[in-house]
């Protein structure tokens, strides 16, 4: 119960509520490409039937049991959209935390922390 | 709508990106996004009721970024995915920004003055022709304080109507009725405080994962911390805050006052309620009012023994034990619930029977106990409990039918004590009623909107449409501007200053940091020059700033129980906000009512206090009341015809109705559409498969949904989330009310459902 309430509590702690920071990026950024949106269906709706691995990841992952959803990360869809979602959109959420990039032989989040599996230091 | 609703969300979209960039606060990374150039204003997020601090990111003469507020005791910086966005809604493609008038049948903008001159002539017309009480104000637990005082004097104390009504009246009149009655005074005795405290959480009728995360978040950090805390949730239907539940009873929709008096039956009879805490705290009442003996109300109990209540409520008799027993064996409780206790037919009961638990245990009065009722609205405890927003109350916990207090206000107002009526005016469903009856000619309806919040929504639309309605509001078009004949754009959430009183009684201030989007402007200024142009100009005419109307209302709250006199606009601007009461500007807040360290506790002579730890000094004994309220069904409970218990409620990413979410593109794609939830057996028996079109169906309307085979509603039960006009669950509720709130029965419709 401990373990599990530990794993819950970090993805509330460190998903959908900390620190956050929000912003959208700026102008000039876009140009990445997401198929015509169907507006009736919602990102994880879609996702679920187009890219099933990548769904189950997610719903598996932390962001995924806190209902964290797509367009945290990655944006709507039209106008902000991103593959790869920057690092800079980590910091959305998680900017409480002191990251010196310069100690480490990574240069991004997502090289620790992949986000449809989100593990965070376990 | 001009717009198709794709090209809209994506102009939407587009608008909230240029408006917006990116920060990057993380050290070492590399800084492109200009972070230097960012002010930040300490605010307060405007969504729930939790009142989590904010920060403003303002860049040039735009916002940017939102971040939770570190120092805000309340959030410690965390904020939820609707406050996440909250400064895109500033930039919505939905924005009001021109005052308009309909002119045969279409909306023609107009300049300020046609506006108001307008509006004045009108209401003056009717008020002559037909009296004050022909016409009528409907508001927000999401106005400020500033702004809801202004409409209090202009329609109690100068137009002279007490049908002055807000939406808190749809979500918390049940939890004021039950502290009234219970404690003697309105709002919660603790704070937020005693999350940390607390050995043992009653969830009851609360989605707090979904509708308050933020507290459910504090929740879940002292259990993590604390693994012996245990979690108890009371509801017909499984959330996402299952997640942490210990134990889980779900009792038919709004059958669950048979369950509470049970537990109390167990604590009584295993020897788990604190006799000395009842015998110096607490007397005994029967339904009618009339004084009884502790031994009469275990009689009165001997009829919701667990086996009976299972009988009633459908929740097994053991785990009603079990239950009780977890109650009264943890050395602190605090109980929370919302709405599926307060929108109800017997909602004023049901918060009775939860303050019961916890006076027949003496768990109240000390750290970690409490029974804490969880506010939907931001300014829903301050701007209307407090204000006295309300068709009975006047500001500062004060009655229209007291004769003193209409002195006390009428004095500070200015106006002659014969212009507040003695009588309250008329609630809310009484109000739209009084309107489709054409007993009510004029409405101005603030920050609001009824027509899609009603419920049996579609019942009221006659009225809106017949009558003069006048709306103010941030937003257009919204359900309610379909009827109106005059729409005022009002100044949004940054764009003015105010302040907002959150669930645990903490008043906190917030800046304007920008300049209102086009022509709008704040909602207490257009009702200081609309009350000018009716000809109230020698009261409201010295109202130059907020601050003015601020000091002006923290005088009436001067020796009040939520005295605010010492919560001052140089003070609120520092701290983070100060929970009441506050009697003077050295005053720190107070943590806990009716025990040491209240002022109102301090000051009672020792004889009173002596051999008790608690006062409640809003009863005559100060003794608060366990009351014997018989366990009565909803209002339409299901049938052979109708054999499904329709609930409606909300998710994470929406809020109300939706106008404020639904104009951030990232909330909208993430929950698009309203569905209803239907337990896999039941869909099975009906021949419903997942995403099928379906039809809901109730005594009062139809709608064609999508449905959702999941396990989360029981067999037997059906739930829509309410925040789509398109899928208008209120065309489904019933607006049968509370006898004594006057708070409708959204939570439970008898409905039947079938394939489309």
């Amino acid at each position: 119960m401990k373990h599990h309430l530990v794993t819950l509590f970090g993805v509330f702690a460190l998903s959908i509520l900390l620190i956050g920071l929000s912003f959208a990026l700026p102008e000039g950024t876009q140009g990445e490409q997401h198929p015509d949106v169907d507006f009736d269906v919602s990102c994880m709706e879609c996702h679920a039937e187009e890219t099933p691995d990548i769904f189950s990841d997610w719903q598996g992952s932390k962001h995924g049991f806190m209902n964290f959803g797509c367009y945290m990360c990655h944006g709507d869809g039209t106008v902000d959209f991103e593959i790869k979602p920057s690092t800079d959109k980590c910091a959305s959420c998680h900017g409480g935390y002191s990251v010196d990039f310069s100690r480490l032989n990574v240069n991004s989040c997502f090289d620790c922390h992949p986000g449809h599996t989100l593990k965070l230091h376990q | 709508m001009p717009l198709k609703r794709r090209e809209f969300l994506k102009a939407s979209a587009a608008a909230a990106a240029a408006a917006s960039i990116g920060v990057n606060l993380i050290p070492g990374m590399e800084n492109k996004l200009f972070a230097d150039a960012i002010t930040w204003h300490k605010s307060v997020c405007r969504f729930c009721g939790t009142g989590c601090g904010v920060m403003i990111g303002k860049k040039g003469d735009k916002v940017v970024a939102i971040k939770g507020d570190l120092e805000n005791p309340i959030n410690k910086g965390h904020i939820c995915v609707k406050g996440f966005f909250l400064h895109k809604v500033i930039y919505a493609r939905t924005r009001l920004l021109y005052p308009m008038i309909r002119k045969n049948g279409k909306f023609v903008r107009v300049s300020w003055d046609e506006a108001l001159d307008y509006v004045a002539k009108r209401f003056n017309e009717i008020r002559e022709k037909y009296g004050p009480d022909a016409l009528a104000f409907y508001g927000s637990g999401q106005a400020e304080t500033e702004e809801t005082y202004m409409a209090n004097k202009l329609f109690k104390g100068c137009i002279g109507t007490n049908n002055m009504e807000g939406n808190p009246r749809l979500c918390m009149a049940s939890a004021v009725g039950g502290y009234l009655t219970s404690l003697g005074l309105d709002e919660p005795a603790g704070t937020y405080q005693d999350i940390e405290h607390a050995e043992l959480f009653l969830l009851i009728g609360s989605n707090t994962a979904e509708c308050h995360p933020i507290i459910f978040e504090r929740i879940v950090r002292h259990k993590t911390k604390n693994p012996n805390v245990k979690i108890i949730i009371i509801d017909p239907r499984k959330t996402p805050t299952d997640q942490v539940a210990d134990l889980h009873l779900f009792p038919k929709p709004g059958w669950d006052l048979a369950v509470l008096h049970a537990m109390a039956y167990v604590i009584i009879k295993e020897g788990y309620a604190d006799l000395d805490f009842i015998k110096k705290h607490v007397n005994f009442k029967n339904n009618e009012g009339k004084d009884i003996s502790f031994e009469e109300f275990q009689k009165f109990l001997e009829d919701y023994t667990p086996e009976k209540a299972e009988k009633i409520s459908g929740v097994p008799a053991s785990e009603i034990v079990k239950a009780a027993r977890m109650f009264g064996q943890a050395r602190t409780a605090m109980s929370m619930w919302t709405m599926g206790i307060n929108q109800r037919t017997r909602g004023v009961w049901a918060n009775n029977l939860i303050h019961n638990l916890h006076l027949l245990t003496g768990k109240i009065g000390v750290p970690g106990s409490d029974p804490f009722s969880l506010t939907g609205q931001p300014n829903a405890c301050g701007g209307v409990r407090e204000g006295g927003g309300l068709c009975h109350l006047l500001p500062g916990h004060r009655k229209v039918t007291n004769a003193k207090h209409r002195e006390e206000v009428a004095r500070v107002w200015g106006v002659p004590v014969s212009n507040i009526q003695p009588k309250p005016g008329k609630h809310t469903i009484a109000m739209f009623e009084a309107l489709n009856e054409g007993k009510i000619k004029g409405i101005y309806i603030m920050c609001t909107n009824p027509a899609q919040s009603l419920p049996h929504a579609q019942k009221f639309w006659k009225g809106l449409k017949e009558q003069f309605v006048v709306l103010a509001e941030s937003f257009y078009p919204t359900a309610t501007s379909e009827y109106a004949d005059v729409l005022l754009p009002a100044a949004f959430w940054a764009e003015k200053e105010g302040v907002y009183g959150c669930t645990e009684r903490r008043s906190q201030y917030m800046p304007q940091v920008l300049q209102p989007m086009g022509e709008a402007r704040w909602d207490a200024w257009i009702l200081r020059d609309l009350a000018i142009r009716m000809g109230f100009k020698k009261e409201f005419e010295k109202y130059k700033t907020a601050e003015d109307i601020w000091n002006e209302y923290i005088s009436l709250t001067k020796g009040r129980d939520m005295d605010l006199s010492g919560a001052t606009y140089r003070r609120l601007k520092k701290v983070r906000g100060l929970t009441w009461p506050v009697p003077s500007e050295d005053h720190p807040g107070t943590y806990k009512r009716y025990v040491k360290g209240d002022p109102f506790f301090d000051k009672l002579p020792e004889e009173k206090k002596k051999g008790r730890r608690m006062y409640f000094y809003g009863k005559p004994d100060g003794k608060a009341v366990v009351w014997a309220r018989p366990a009565k069904p909803p209002a339409e409970p299901t049938d052979k015809d109708y054999p499904f218990a329709l609930t409606t409620g909300r998710v994470l990413e929406h809020w109300h109705t939706g106008t404020m979410t639904r104009a951030v593109l990232e909330l909208e794609r993430a929950v698009p559409k309203a569905y209803v939830e239907i337990h896999p057996d039941d869909a099975k028996k009906l021949g419903i498969a997942n995403k099928d079109m379906v039809i809901v169906e109730t005594r009062r309307g139809k709608l064609k949904i999508e449905a959702r085979v999941i396990d989360r509603p029981e067999p037997g039960t059906l739930f829509i989330p309410w925040h789509w006009k398109e899928w208008l669950a209120n065309l489904l509720t019933i607006d049968a009310f509370d006898p004594g709130s006057k708070e409708p029965e959204y939570k439970v419709a008898a409905a039947r459902i079938y394939k489309a």
